[in-house]
């Protein structure tokens, strides 16, 4: 998986492109708690290239989002494909983890 | 077994980096299976790769001889099987085969019960210092 990260205006956008699966998960929350140390607690994590996510990969997704949180901000997921939708449906943490239809959506409202 | 019409197998050691190779042959599968609906494709690969990370990260090696991660996957004209094993690995805990899908904020403990939703059947037995788990998905195209 590659992940690289943007601060723009007023978050910050994770792009993680491949599969989000054991081994890409660790790499998912260090980047995130290196964007939440720096300073950037809003962040959108566009997923329009992640073709596949198992519960390692959810599992990030949930510590990542419990991190903005703590530091004040939010975490939010774009983009999202069939396979990563059907695991956030088969889970129900497709109420948890607020979906937007792009990256630039996402905190569009706020 | 009757008319395997593709079939795939994988025994290495495991470590995180056998679950990049398992995707492989698990995309190796549909090449050789083309007429396999995704929506089959999609469910029964991600049964798969929960669980052969659930022996990457669980099994516990039997005696000083590391865990083997074995994968082997076929297609017959009516369902999707794959065999799932830990090789020289210690008979795992009580195992409820049929967990409740964690709520809320767990980070972790969905594994298995994913598992349970994405295919029709699965079993575990336990044989010669072999732990297996054997998913089915059946009929194909439901």
């Amino acid at each position: 998986m590659d992940l690289s990260y943007e601060v723009k205006d007023s978050y910050a956008e994770i792009t993680a492109a491949g599969r989000l699966n054991m081994v890409s998960a660790p790499k998912l929350r260090e980047l995130v708690a290196e964007v939440v140390a720096a300073g950037t607690s809003r962040i959108v994590i566009n997923l329009q290239e992640t073709a596949f996510m198992d519960s390692s990969g959810l599992g990030a997704l949930i510590g990542c989002l419990k991190a903005a949180r703590q530091a004040g901000g939010d975490l939010r997921i774009a983009a999202v494909q069939p396979q990563v939708q059907m695991v956030l449906g088969l889970t129900s943490m497709d109420k948890v983890l607020t979906s937007y239809p792009s990256a630039a959506e996402a905190f569009g409202d706020d | 077994m009757t008319d395997v019409l593709a079939r795939r197998t994988l025994r290495q050691a495991a470590l995180p980096e056998a679950i990049e190779a398992v995707h492989t042959e698990l995309d190796g599968l549909w090449e050789d299976a083309s007429f396999v609906p995704d929506m089959d494709r999609m469910t029964f690969a991600t049964a798969v790769i929960e669980a052969a990370s659930n022996v990457v990260q669980h099994a516990v090696p039997e005696s000083t001889a590391p865990v083997e991660l074995g994968v082997d996957i076929s297609v017959t004209p009516l369902r999707l099987e794959a065999r799932v094993s830990a090789f020289g690995a210690a008979h795992p805990d009580p195992i409820d085969t049929d967990p409740a899908m964690p709520d809320g904020e767990a980070e972790s403990g969905r594994g298995l019960a994913l598992i349970r939703a994405l295919v029709t059947t699965v079993t575990f037995k336990r044989q010669d210092g072999t732990n297996t788990w054997i998913l089915s998905k059946s009929p194909l195209n439901d």
